[in-house]
């Protein structure tokens, strides 16, 4: 390989912090800045008259009072059901988009064959109809009255309600409505893996099954992280969906608990110390992710 | 430290509510000047009244502004050089002093006097804020924005104005007073009129959100009940006219409640409907329906963190019993067979009949309040003209409209919320046959007010109390 020449190796050191500056302006200006906000609210010390926060900008007026107070009830207190139901749905809903989005991808990715692009488009088809629209089409579905129970009603089954407090119809809505973030990122995992690598397990006489656990699985097993990360995110700190099909308190999330304090009343400096807490839990989440595509990439070269 | 009145709490829900208010003898209030401070993850609430009625002075020309800084008037100085040579010492003593007299806690740390029937308040006008002039020609052209509860006004009546007046008007809704103040305090929102309550009103005449009237505007004031010529939260109405009347309930549907117990509250904990069980979706109504039902006060006002924690347990209860949802939409939860059992307002009954499905009477409708007077929660509602807005004298063509009998009568007999209008005596409304004969009982008479239970404007930390309860509920613990 010919040694580049010196100016060239200037020219490019200068360029590529010139090309990365859209971005970090960007995350700077719709991040850091937002994210300081969260924090001036959540350690701000003083109330008004309203009884809502006075975001103290400078960090030495910050008081923790409130954040630890948030933290103690999360850990034992008012806030404790909230989250352990968070993480209880998040989990549920994770586990039904891999048993439905594992085998989607796959088909798609390996066996799909001419009507693979037919099939994606069928997946992405929903993404093009309004999230809340389609929510409402559960409600529809789902209501006292609604198509479900009248089914049902054949069968002699006495109609559920659905639509009050119910945890199932949550779980549901939830990987309903992110189903597609997870088989995206999935097919295009499964699709890379190596046709000559599944030919060679078949050529030294391992079954399907075999070849599925300890060749597929494996080179996939970014990929699934991957989906994960993707679908657990936005799940975490999801509201409307809970709010359209359950609205019950019996239900509330940790996102509904955030939308009650920043959008329906005073109490900012509370909502802004759950949604700290919020990032920082998705925070260690997201840094072991990172951490795992590092460990991946390394051990690929 | 310096004295303080601490309520003890004992509990753990209501950090949020622990406010310090921070008198003017110490030295980092004095600096920063600022109005509370909240020391989370205390579970006490201190209260110092003295020092935040120091602080605010709601004469003060220079404390206008929404959010501003209380600024440190001469009186704030005496005072605190007052309190500086009584010395440390003596404070203690008096906070011992001051806990022992609940009126202490009353109004504890409001800046502005808390009016009660007993104590009429004569809101302040400033010079900065004030009435548009006499004369002018109303707006026209553009929107006209209504910030009010949803279907509170009849759509008929808004597009009859807007024709009239050439303006398209425009409603932006929200489920209650917290909500309500949230918009309105909005940067770069403006509106033309709002309705709020004698709960948050001195709060909101003390920030410059609303403006006095000009009455040469309302001739039709004359119309409204005499008690509303001059009522107790706002003496003669120099910033409000009154809208609606209406008392607390529960809203039931005849056809599946067979039998209504004397409480009728109790249908919300009856497990018989579970599912089907809805509050109002507001703090002071659920969590005083609460401590009426259990039997804890008859003060729907209380600051005693003790008492509004037990009734907020009690709702909680409610979400694993009958798995309780929270709207304030009885007008049609009820009708349409939703819900089987929902705290209402006697408006949303009156309205329940126009949201009936096909084929079903008002027979299937029911409202219960209490049979004693002196138990029954009782309510008006108001019209104001927020100092932002930005067609000031086609509010008060509104506001006059509103006071007019026969538009008022359409408004009625559009979201069934009486009006506290003369002419339109609950006999009249009887008579007319807006009130169908099993839904007399939520007429409002004029009389009922003075014997029934009424939600006060309260101190800035009972209400922190209030909300923070509430939010415990709403997490579902």
């Amino acid at each position: 390989m010919p040694e580049p020449k010196a100016g060239y190796d200037r020219a490019t050191r200068r360029l590529w912090p010139l090309l990365a500056a859209p971005g970090v302006l960007w995350l700077i200006a719709f991040f850091l800045v937002p994210f300081y906000a969260v924090m001036a609210v959540a350690f701000s010390g003083t109330i008004d008259i309203f009884g809502e926060p006075i975001p103290a900008w400078n960090p030495l007026d910050w008081q923790f009072g409130t954040f630890t107070g948030v933290v103690s009830d999360s850990v034992s207190g008012t806030f404790q059901a909230v989250w352990t139901r968070t993480a209880l749905y998040s989990f549920w809903a994770l586990l039904i988009c891999v048993a439905i989005g594992y085998p989607v991808a796959y088909y798609t990715a390996r066996l799909a064959g001419r009507r693979r692009g037919l099939i994606l488009a069928l997946i992405l088809a929903p993404w093009w109809i309004n999230y809340i629209t389609r929510m409402l089409a559960w409600v529809n579905l789902l209501q006292d009255d609604g198509y479900v129970n009248n089914f049902l009603r054949l069968f002699g089954v006495t109609p559920i309600s659905w639509l009050s407090g119910n945890s199932f119809t949550v779980v549901v809505a939830l990987a309903y409505g992110y189903l597609p973030f997870f088989i995206i990122p999935l097919f295009a995992s499964l699709d890379r893996i190596d046709q000559r690598l599944l030919e060679a397990s078949r050529d030294l006489g391992i079954g399907p099954i075999r070849t599925f656990l300890h060749v597929t699985l494996p080179l996939s097993r970014m990929g699934l992280i991957t989906a994960l990360v993707i679908t657990a995110l936005p799940m975490a700190g999801d509201y409307y969906t809970n709010t359209l099909v359950s609205g019950s308190p019996n239900t509330n999330m940790v996102g509904n608990q955030i939308e009650l304090f920043l959008l329906q009343g005073p109490l900012k400096n509370l909502g802004a110390s759950l949604v700290l807490l919020l990032s920082l839990l998705l925070l260690v989440f997201m840094a072991y992710y990172l951490v795992l595509t590092q460990r991946a990439s390394r051990d690929a070269r | 430290m310096p004295r303080r009145i601490a309520a003890d709490s004992g509990n753990q829900n209501i950090y949020g509510a622990a406010l310090e208010f921070a008198g003017p003898y110490r030295s980092d209030s004095l600096n920063n000047q600022s109005i509370a401070h909240v020391h989370g993850g205390s579970d006490r609430l201190r209260v110092d009244r003295e020092g935040i009625g120091m602080n605010f002075d709601p004469q003060d020309p220079s404390s206008r502004r929404p959010r501003q800084r209380p600024q440190l008037t001469r009186r704030d100085v005496l005072r605190g050089g007052l309190w500086l040579s009584a010395g440390i010492g003596v404070a203690p003593l008096l906070a011992a002093c001051n806990k022992q007299t609940p009126a202490a806690q009353q109004d504890g740390g409001a800046p502005y006097p808390l009016a009660r029937p007993d104590s009429p308040v004569t809101l302040p006008i400033k010079d900065s804020n004030s009435a548009i002039a006499d004369g002018l020609e109303p707006e026209t052209g553009g929107v006209f924005k209504i910030l009010n509860y949803s279907d509170y006004m009849a759509p008929g009546v808004m597009k009859d104005f807007g024709a009239k007046h050439n303006v398209q008007v425009e409603v932006t809704p929200y489920n209650n007073y917290d909500q309500m103040l949230a918009k309105i305090r909005e940067p770069g929102e403006s509106f033309d009129l709002v309705f709020p309550g004698p709960s948050v009103l001195s709060k909101m005449v003390y920030t410059d959100l609303i403006q006095p009237l000009n009455h040469s505007y309302l001739p039709n004031l004359k119309n409204v009940w005499p008690e509303y010529q001059d009522p107790w939260y706002d003496r003669k109405a120099q910033y409000t006219t009154p809208y609606t009347v209406y008392t607390t309930g529960v809203a039931y549907r005849a056809d599946r409640v067979s039998t209504v117990p004397e409480v009728g509250y109790d249908l919300l904990w009856d497990k018989e409907y579970a599912g089907k069980v809805y509050l109002l979706d507001d703090p002071g109504e659920a969590i005083g329906m609460s401590l009426l039902r259990n039997n804890i006060t008859t003060d729907i006002n209380t600051g005693d963190p003790e008492l509004v924690q037990q009734a907020t347990d009690k709702l909680i209860e409610l979400i694993d019993l009958v798995n309780v949802k929270t709207t304030v939409s009885a007008y049609s939860l009820i009708p349409e067979g939703t819900a089987t059992v929902h705290q209402c307002w006697s408006g949303d009954m009156i309205a329940g009949q126009y949201y009936l499905p096909k084929g079903e009477t008002t027979d299937v409708l029911g409202y219960w309040l209490p049979s004693a007077e002196t138990d029954r929660v009782i309510g008006n509602d108001v019209i104001a003209v927020p100092a932002a807005a930005a067609k000031p004298v086609l509010a008060h063509a509104m506001i006059n409209d509103l006071l007019d009998n026969a538009i008022s009568l359409k408004n009625f007999g559009w979201n069934g919320y009486q009006p506290p209008l003369n002419k339109l005596s609950p006999q009249y409304l009887i008579d007319q046959g807006y009130i169908p004969d099993n839904l007399m009982n939520t007429v409002v008479l004029p009389g009922d007010f003075k014997n029934g239970l009424t939600f006060y404007e309260v101190s800035p930390s009972t209400e922190a109390l209030w909300r923070t309860s509430w939010a415990s509920f709403k997490a579902g613990a």
